[in-house]
Order: structure tokens, then sequence, then C-alpha cells
């Protein structure tokens, strides 16, 4: 190939990277949304620089428990005195860490049996169908509490429940996209010029579905966020480590909600409803941007 | 003189972002004549139709003066225009597309006109379904299938219940736009005869659209020729049909080509005067080399609703090498599939197919090497081409299938022998910037990228503009001049196997009814499916 | 847990099928997919690491003597196939084991929590639904309006909070500041009312765990019913509507909204199982005694044949929700109908 021919093509994808910018631009709202998320993440990394994990260990801390806040303690103290502030920034790390690990988890399943659903005939269809209908119907709030409950606690426990039973929407939208994409004549003319299955899902499917995936991950990091601090709340969570459920559980186990202590109580929730908001604005976005079905909307 | 039904008076059409639809275009169309748009696909003849009752979408902006009955369109309120809607003029559209409601039954939706317009006459909705029966009984369909849902009709039937539609509350104007664009020529036939009675008795004003100049010539008794937004010619039907002045008439002229006139035979291209000195072209049958593909027997089943549908029916067929065959049959009649059969895209149920003598392979390996030898070119190159993929990709997928060496060298030869020079500066290029034809050379690049001993080429120029037909059908005799390379072309055109076929071969319900030389097959039709194809040819039915 | 936006893309397997046939199709699936929840409702709690017996009784303290006691009682001394059998012939005969906690049988407490789960669930859905697909096309037929603008931002936020949360802070402010409605349970506990009177006083207690349920529920419709609407905007049968002279409300209410109806209301059976899965977390924070509420009760014990019977019943709720949906779907859409 041309050096210029090379170039033609750089110059294209940088064209189409800016033109997806742009486009993802012209939603105001994504744009605050990912700006704020990396702001989060930022914030998130830095935990241990902004608020040393000794200032919020409860034999050395000096302030008295549930303090409303105030110039000291911006978001006033949990029960054990310690600062709520530092506790949502660790607890930052934690739903983050989960939200994007079982979301991984969940992409690579999702995309892997969508694609062989939609590809393949006869039985490895039919079984893979019957697999991704089955997580598709089984509620997966139930499942992550019955697999949460019968695997040893820890952080890694919450993200295979929540990656194992998220990934089946995924599938579906990937079985989709498959499909239409199968039923191209470009991938006639490549069965016809002697390609096989490899060629085939490799140079045409995969790249097809995967702006649809990286739609769906932004939207499915949401809900994993939510799915976490659900179980912590039901006291399935990781009881060595802060996250935003673990916190919300802490309130609800030490009465804060009726004593009145309600910035131990909002400043957990408000958090996880900012962070799941801005991951649901820039998916929705970043869908309408990459999937030319719904461009036209 | 009475006034016109229907002026457009300097009409400047304008989309979202500066797009020019419509570019200063005057017309009047009188009371009871009959006028055919033609012109390709954007060539605004669509947006001037719709423009009459202000159905374009709101970023479209109208300059002008569109006058409907004496009454300037842009000038009525939304009520005024929504009366005007259906009683004025009223639009015939494609309706074997999806212009009818899929979850409501036909008859209600005809009857949904008159419940809007003519409650005096049919107060109740038995008296409005009663008239839907009459109205369907118009376009010769019986009431019974007023009760069916959109899905349950032929795409004929749509059509007709669409005429029945418009009809409904007794318009001074039809608007037709594309009615028989995807029917097939039978259907065609059947849809322009009910259009030109109803408007013959009903002394109806009729503004018609098409691609076809022979659709139009058939009802109409004016035709304007549009190309970018503007008219380029217009004029008496026959005369624009039998002598077009301007250029771009020509090219759409050219596409449908009469059969028997020499001139167009194994001749096609803008200017037949330079492939003259060629005329070797048609190298007889008889001196061609050997039998390349043969298909003994073959039978093709399908299970579709849980029936079974016999698709190809016990067909016997041979292509020698050089020689260009052209499959004939309407959309059905298992001709698509018995092209998949024989690039093993397709596993026959019984019967063979031999490639250079030897049956085609079941494994794998020597499938792909078969695949090699036999290459297959579809009917919509925007489809067949992944449209991430630049050209160059696209035309080395299959030597780096075939992990063949030289590639590039390959791919510059295999553009080369397509046309597409200098092929350099083609490779970097993605489909969505290259016209139709552009796209249609890569997709024969990319089987020439192989060399194979044969092509297949299901409807090649199908859903190419007019103007465009005419380049690739000349490459495709180019390549049999230059490399011996044959094809087995699939078409519903019998005018594209006068254009470039040696043979004929034609296929009705599976079968093959009619086997023979072109000259022969056409000129003296001997099977009564054949003789019916020919009869609704639509140059013919202009010309009658 | 992702907005479905899209329309469900399996029908195309069975379209056209004969109806015998699509029945057999789909209870063949749906009985599968029971099987599958039975299967992994008894091997996850036992083959998943460690003793169930342990795993059981994981936060309290027991003596070796007393878990050997428990796992002879669970039948744990016997071969695993021999254990699965056991199950499923007890399941048939609607034997889910029995609770630890309760120590009465799991079955006859699901019965007796089912009902105010039913009630919870029943008038969250009926409220969600209609509310949901009524904001939803009037938004997509407004696209870009402001009222198109309130109502998804609306509905992007109710759909972003965690559910219990959201109970929390009705709870807090309403049940605990306000006292407007009482902070739990289904019916003020001392009172003897019968009548009018006791079905006012479990409205009241309905209210809070209602409202908190429609808002996390109604925005996935309103989403849904939105995108279906637009998905319908642009086809032609609606230019022939407008052609026809039709006024736009009608072009809307008779054409787009009926066809775009159909893929939603897969996606209403689909979501009311889910819905009933999702009590967990409302019944838990609002105390109503349904099925969630037991769940949470079986979590925190642990009592895992409990949890184990609330699962296999949850699933089986869904599963059967969902049978219904793709029922409803071929009765409604003539194009399934095989001619």
């Amino acid at each position: 190939m041309t050096t210029s021919g090379q170039a033609a093509i750089r110059a294209r994808r940088r064209a189409r990277f800016t033109e997806v910018v742009r486009e993802i631009a012209s939603h105001p709202s994504a744009l605050i949304g990912a700006g704020l998320l990396l702001l989060i993440v930022v914030l998130a990394l830095l935990a241990p620089v902004l608020m040393p994990m000794d200032r919020l260990d409860v034999t050395k801390i000096t302030a008295h428990g549930n303090e409303s806040p105030s110039g000291g303690h911006w978001l006033g103290t949990d029960p054990s005195g310690r600062d709520v502030l530092g506790l949502l920034l660790w607890g930052s790390r934690a739903s983050l860490l989960v939200g994007f690990s079982a979301t991984a988890i969940a992409m690579v399943i999702g995309t892997v049996f969508g694609m062989a659903a939609g590809h393949f005939t006869g039985l490895t269809r039919a079984v893979v169908l019957r697999i991704i209908d089955f997580f598709l119907v089984v509620p997966s709030l139930v499942l992550a509490i019955v697999l949460s409950t019968v695997l040893s606690r820890g952080l890694s426990t919450i993200v295979i429940a929540i990656g194992v039973t998220s990934w089946a929407q995924t599938a579906r939208v990937v079985r989709a996209q498959t499909l239409t994409i199968e039923t191209r004549p470009y991938i006639e003319r490549s069965r016809a010029l002697g390609a096989g299955d490899r060629h085939i899902i490799g140079k045409h499917v995969l790249p097809a579905v995967m702006p649809l995936v990286m739609a769906n991950t932004t939207l499915t990091v949401g809900s994993a966020i939510i799915l976490e601090s659900t179980l912590a709340f039901l006291g399935l969570g990781d009881p060595t480590t802060f996250s935003w459920g673990s916190m919300l559980k802490t309130a609800l186990d030490t009465g804060a909600a009726t004593a009145g202590y309600w910035w131990f109580v909002l400043a957990p929730g408000v958090a996880i409803v900012i962070v799941v908001l801005c991951f649901t604005l820039v998916g929705r976005a970043l869908e309408a941007v990459l999937n030319p079905t719904l461009r036209s909307r | 003189m009475t006034e016109p039904t229907l002026v457009w008076d300097d009409v400047r059409i304008t989309y979202a972002g500066g797009n020019v639809a419509v570019d200063g275009v005057s017309l009047e169309v009188e009371r009871g004549g009959t006028v055919g748009l033609a012109g390709e696909s954007g060539c605004g003849k669509s947006t001037l139709a719709m423009s009459v009752l202000r159905l374009l979408p709101r970023s479209a902006r109208i300059e002008g003066r569109i006058v409907l009955q004496g009454e300037e369109v842009a000038g009525m309120t939304w009520g005024r225009l929504r009366a005007v809607r259906w009683t004025e003029a009223a639009i015939v559209f494609q309706g074997a597309m999806h212009s009818l409601n899929p979850v409501r039954q036909v008859r209600h939706q005809v009857a949904e006109a008159l419940a809007l317009h003519s409650t005096k006459e049919f107060p109740d909705s038995a008296a409005r379904l009663r008239r839907v029966d009459e109205l369907l009984a118009l376009v010769d369909l019986t009431p019974a299938k007023g009760r069916a849902y959109p899905h349950e009709l032929s795409g004929g039937q749509r059509q007709r219940v669409m005429i029945a539609m418009a009809l409904a509350c007794d318009p001074e104007l039809i608007i037709a736009d594309e009615p028989t664009t995807a029917l097939d020529v039978v259907v065609q036939a059947q849809v322009l005869d009910v259009l030109n009675g109803l408007v013959r008795d009903r002394e109806l004003t009729l503004v018609m659209i098409s691609h076809d100049l022979a659709v139009l010539a058939a009802v109409c008794d004016r035709i304007v020729v549009m190309q970018d937004g503007r008219i380029v010619e217009q004029g008496k039907a026959q005369q624009i049909l039998a002598a077009p002045t301007h250029e771009h008439t020509k090219e759409l002229a050219a596409a449908f080509p009469i059969i028997g006139d020499p001139s167009s035979r194994l001749v096609v291209g803008r200017d037949p005067g330079s492939l003259s000195d060629h005329s070797s072209l048609s190298v007889s049958t008889s001196s061609t080399g050997g039998v390349v593909l043969e298909v003994r027997d073959l039978t093709v089943d399908f299970r579709s609703r849980g029936q079974h549908v016999r698709a190809v029916d016990h067909v016997d067929l041979s292509c020698g090498a050089g020689e260009i065959v052209a499959l004939v049959g309407q959309s059905g009649s298992g001709k698509t599939t018995l092209a998949r059969t024989i690039l093993g895209l397709q596993k026959p149920t019984s019967g063979q197919v031999l490639h250079e003598g030897k049956p085609l392979p079941h494994r794998r390996a020597a499938l792909k090497a078969y695949r090699r030898q036999v290459q297959y070119v579809l009917q919509d190159p925007t489809a067949s081409l992944n449209p991430k993929h630049t050209v160059y990709e696209a035309v080395a997928e299959g030597i780096r299938i075939h992990g063949l060496d030289d590639e590039r060298e390959r791919v510059i030869r295999a553009l080369t022998r397509a046309e597409l020079t200098p092929p350099e500066r083609f490779f970097a290029a993605i489909p969505q910037e290259l016209s139709g034809g552009q796209r249609q050379r890569v997709v024969i690049a990319g089987a020439l990228a192989l060399d194979p001993t044969y092509l297949v080429a299901d409807e090649p120029v199908a859903s190419l503009d007019a103007s465009v037909r005419g380049e690739i059908l000349a490459l495709l005799l180019q390549l049999r001049r230059d490399l011996g390379l044959g094809a087995l072309v699939i078409t519903h055109d019998l005018g594209l196997a006068w254009n470039i076929a040696d043979r004929v071969v034609v296929m009705h319900r599976g079968q093959i009814v009619e086997n023979g030389p072109v000259e022969q097959v056409l000129l003296d039709p001997q099977h009564d499916y054949t003789k019916s194809l020919l009869a609704v040819v639509p140059s013919k039915l202009g010309l009658r | 847990m992702t907005v479905i936006e899209t329309v469900p893309a399996d029908s195309e397997d069975t379209r056209g099928s004969s109806l015998p046939r699509y029945l057999a199709l789909k209870a063949g699936g749906a009985l599968i997919s029971l099987a599958l929840v039975v299967v992994l409702g008894f091997f996850m709690f036992r083959i998943i690491p460690g003793d169930p017996a342990i795993n059981m009784t994981r936060g309290r303290q027991v003596s070796p003597g007393e878990v050997e006691r428990l796992r002879q009682e669970m039948g744990l001394d016997q071969p695993l196939l021999v254990q699965f059998w056991r199950f499923v012939r007890d399941l048939f005969t609607g034997d889910l084991g029995t609770s630890y906690v309760y120590r009465r049988p799991v079955t006859e407490l699901i019965g007796d929590y089912i009902g105010p789960t039913l009630l919870l669930t029943g008038t969250a859905a009926i409220i969600s639904v209609v509310l949901g697909l009524w904001l939803g096309q009037k938004a997509a037929w407004r696209r870009g309006s402001w009222f198109d603008k309130i109502h998804t931002g609306v509905a992007l936020v109710f759909w972003s909070v965690p559910t219990f949360w959201l109970g929390l802070l009705l709870l807090l402010v309403f049940g605990g500041g306000l006292g407007w409605f009482p902070t739990g349970g289904m019916s003020t506990a001392a009172s003897t009312d019968t009548g009018i009177a006791h079905v006012l006083d479990v409205a009241h207690h309905l209210v809070l765990p209602v409202v908190t349920m429609v808002a996390v529920i109604y925005a996935q419709y309103l989403m849904v019913m939105r995108a279906s609407v637009l998905e319908e905007m642009s086809a032609d049968y609606l230019t022939t509507a407008r052609a026809k002279g039709l006024r736009e409300d009608l072009v809307r209410t008779r054409h787009a909204v009926p066809n775009a109806l159909l893929p939603t209301v897969t996606l209403i059976f689909l979501t009311l199982g889910l819905l009933i899965a999702g009590t967990v977390t409302v019944e838990t924070v609002f105390s109503w005694p349904g099925l969630g509420y037991l769940t949470y009760k079986g979590l925190s014990a642990p009592d895992f044949p409990l949890v184990q019977g609330t699962f296999v019943v949850f699933s089986a709720a869904v599963i059967v929700m969902n049978f219904i949906a793709d029922l409803l779907y071929r009765v409604l859409d003539p194009r399934l109908k095989s001619s």
C-alpha cells in the first residue's frame, strides 16, 4: 500500500474520530457526564493522597460520631466519627472497581455468546440461545443474591456475581446486530470468496458489533454500580472494604435514617445517582452516535 | 382554455444542509392530462411530487408557487390543507413497500379516507365498508381481500389497494410515486393496465413518477425528464422514447433496449461507435472451449412455514468457457437459489454441480479451492461491500483468504481490469466515496483478483441507475473479450439478455422451460411462459 | 439490568410458523428454563465451595455435632445425585424443604407471603404501565420539546437511583419526618379494623412502597415506548395517513401507537417478572410482609432452604410472565399469525 494511501486512511480515521467526538459533544448532557466521570475517576485514584487512610482509622480519630456537616467535616461524620467525605472518596474506589470489572466480565461473555448465537446455526445456536434466554429471564438480582450467598465473601465474589448475571442484555443486542450484519450481502460475497467462520467473525462481524458493545459497556457499568450497592445493602457485600453500598448498609444498621443523620444517608446515595446518571448519559449518547439504526432518531 | 389542475411555478426545494433537491422547476399539468416524471434516484422527482400536498419533512424549504386547482398550496391553513388532501389530490404510494399500516386490515385503511372526507355520502361504517368493496372491485380485488392484512397480500395486490385508496374520495388529481417499482414485469403490466383504465375512464389528471421511461410511456401522454433537480427534456411520450435529444434521456432510454434491435445486440455503453471495431465481440459459442460448469438434475428444497418448497426442480444446465449465459425468470422462480447452489453456498437436495468435470467437493478445504475458481458478483454493490473496508481491503480480501502472494500486484491488476484506473488512486477510498458504478467495479475487481475461470452474476445492474447500467454490461463484455471470462448472468430483464448474452435460459417455478441462443429464444419463443414474459417487456408496453 | 430499548429480536425464528408449533416451541423453551432454574437452585447451593451445612450456619457459633446433625437432616451424607433426585421429587409434590428460622415448610411460608407481594407489584405495575406508556408516546411525538426533555431527563434520573435508597429517602421524609405515612408493615399492628377501614389502612401503608416501585419501573416503560414510537415515526404508512388528511393526533393514536405498542407489550410482561423479583429491596425497606422481605430474612439468617425456595419461585414467575408475553405478542400482531 502506498504511503499516500495509508496517510489518506489515517486522515479519514482521524476525521471519523473527530466527527464522533463532535457528535457526542452535540449532546451537552453527555459531555457534562463524561467530564464529571473523569473528575470522579481522578478523585478516586487520588484518594490516598487527599485522604490518607489513617485519618479514617477509628482508633486514631478525634471527631465525635454523627457530627453534622461543618467546616472541618464537609459532609459530617459517620457513627464511629469517620469523615463521610473521606469514606465517600475511598468508597468510590470499590464502587468503580466493581462496576468496571464486573462490566468487563459481562461484556466478554455477552459479546462471545451474542456473536455465537447470531453467527452459527443448528445445534450450536440452539444451545447458546437457550443459555442466553435463561440468563435473560432469571432475575439477575435474585441470581446475584444467591451467588454471593453461596460464594465466600469478598470483592471478587461481588464482581463475579454481577458479571455473570449482567451479560444477557449485551448478548441479546450483540446477537441482533450480528444477525443484521450476517444478512448483508458482503458476508455472502466473503463466503463466495472462500472465507470461513473465523474470517467472517473477525473481519466483518466483530468490528461491526464493537461500537454497540462500547455503548453497552457504559450503560452496564451504571447498573453494575447499583447492583453492587444493592447487594451491600442486603448484607452481601465485602465487610472489609468501604463502598457506597456498605456505607448505606451501615447507615441503615445504625439507624441513621430514623435518627435524622440525613447526611450519612444522603451522601452515598447522591454519589451513586450522579455516577450512574453520568454513565447512562454517556452510554446513551454513544449509542445514538455509534449505532446507525438509532441515528435517525 | 380551462385552468390547469396543477402548476409548479419556478419551484425550488432545499433540504436542511443546503441540499437543493428541486432547482427552479416550472411545469403545468392541464385538466385530464397525464404527465410522467422520469429521472434517476435523487433527481428530485419525488420531492417535487410530495410538495403538492406539503408532505415533505419540515426541514424542507420551498420557494416558488405551487398551485393546485387554482389555489396556492403554501397559503392553505392546516385545516384547509387536510380537507384538500385526498379530495382534490391523492397519492398512490409505492404499496409494495411499507405504505400500508401493517396491523390494520386494508379495508379499514381505505375506509378511513371516506370517514374523513365523505361522511355525508357514507354516514356509517357499514356504508363505508360497502363503498370499499366497490372500490376494490374497480381494481379487480374481491371483498375478501379487504379483510386481509397487508402482509397477506402480494405486492401487486397491495399496489391495487393503494390505487383503490387513492380513488376513494374521487380526487381530481392522482399522483403515482413509483407505483410499479419492485414488482415483477408480469404484475407490473397488470397494475399499469388497471391504472391506465381508471385514468381514461374517469378522466383523471395523473402525475406519475418512475425511473423507467417505458413504464411512463405505457400510461402517460407527456414525459418530463429530470436531472439534478432540473427539467432537462420534455415532450410527447412516444417522441421521448423513440427520439430522445438530451444526453441524459438517451442514457435512460438505452437501459430498456428494444429486443430485436440489432444496434443493441452485444453492444452496450454510452457510445456504441467506440466498440464497433471489435466486431469479433460476438464470439460464437461453438468456438469457445469446453464446458466449465455443469448442473445435473439439480433439486433444492426449502423448509418454510413447516412446508417443503421446491425452489429448484430437476434442473440441467451447462456453461461453456467464455460463454455468457443469461438465466431469466421472475422473482421466486428459483434462479438465485440455483446460483447459490452452483457457488456451494446452498446444499442441493439431490443432483450434482460439476466444475470442469469434477463434482463440487463437500470438504471445507476443497470447497475453498473451488471458490477460487468460480466467483460471485452480487446485485447491490453498496450492500456487498463492507462499508468500513477500503477498496484495497475489499479487493485483497479474497487474496488474503487464500493466502496468495504478490497481494499488491494482484490488486493493481484486478482494479486495472475492472477499469478503475489508475488503481492507486482508489486504494484508500471507502465505498461511500464511490459512485454506484464504481462500487460494482470494485466487487468485480475483487472477483477478478483470484483469476477465476467463471463468473456468476446475480442481477449485476438491477440496483444501478440507468446511466451506469451500460458501463457495467460493457465491462462484462470486455472481460470476456480480453480474458475469455464467461459469466452466468441472473436477471429478470430480457433486455439485458439481448444486450450481452450468447444463450438464454428461462426459468419458471424452479424448472427450466426454455434454453437456447439469444436470437432464437427471444425472437422466436416456443414456450408459453417465455412468450408471456416477452409480451410484457416494458419497451413493448410503451410502443403499443 | 441495562435499559432495554430495542425491539425483541428473537421473533424471526418463529415468524410465520403455525400456532401449535409456536406454542410448543415457546412452552418447550420455558420448560427448559424452569428445569435449569431447578438444577441451578439445587447445585449452586451444594457444589460451590465449602460445606452447605457450614455455609448455612455462617456467622453463627455451632458445635461439630450440630453440623453433623444438620448434614444428616439435609441428606448430605447421601450421594449428590440421590440428593438431587430427592430434591426434584419433593419439588413435584410442592415440598421445598423446611425453613430453619421459621421452623415451617418453605412452601407454606411462601403461600403466606405471596399475597402482599402480588398486591404491591400489581398496583405498582398498573400505575407504571399507564404512566410510562402515556408519557413515552407523548415524548416521542414531541421529540426535542421541553416536554420530551423534562420527562426523559426525570426518567433517566429515576433510572439511576438505587431502589432501596429511594425507599429510604421517602421513609425518612414522608414517614419519619412528616409522619404522613406509616414507616413499615402492611397494616397498623394494634388495629382490629375490618371492612372499609381495613382496606384504607392497607392502602395507606401501600403508598410509599408503591411510589418507590413506580418511580424506578415507569422510567423504563417511558424510554421503551418513546424509542418504539420514534422507530415508527419515519414509517411510510404514516405519510399515507397524513396524505389522506388525517389530523396529527389521529395519525399518532390510530397508526403510530398501535404499531409501537406491539414490541412494548413483550417488554412489559418481561419486566413484570423482574418487578416481582425487585420486591426484595422495597419490601425490606418498608418491612412489607411479602416474598422479598421473606428472602431478606432468609439471607440475614442465613436460611438456605428459604432462599432456595424463593429463588425458584421468583425465577418461575419471570419465566411464566415471559411465556405469557410471547403468547400475547403472537395474538396481537397479525403478521405473526400464519395466513
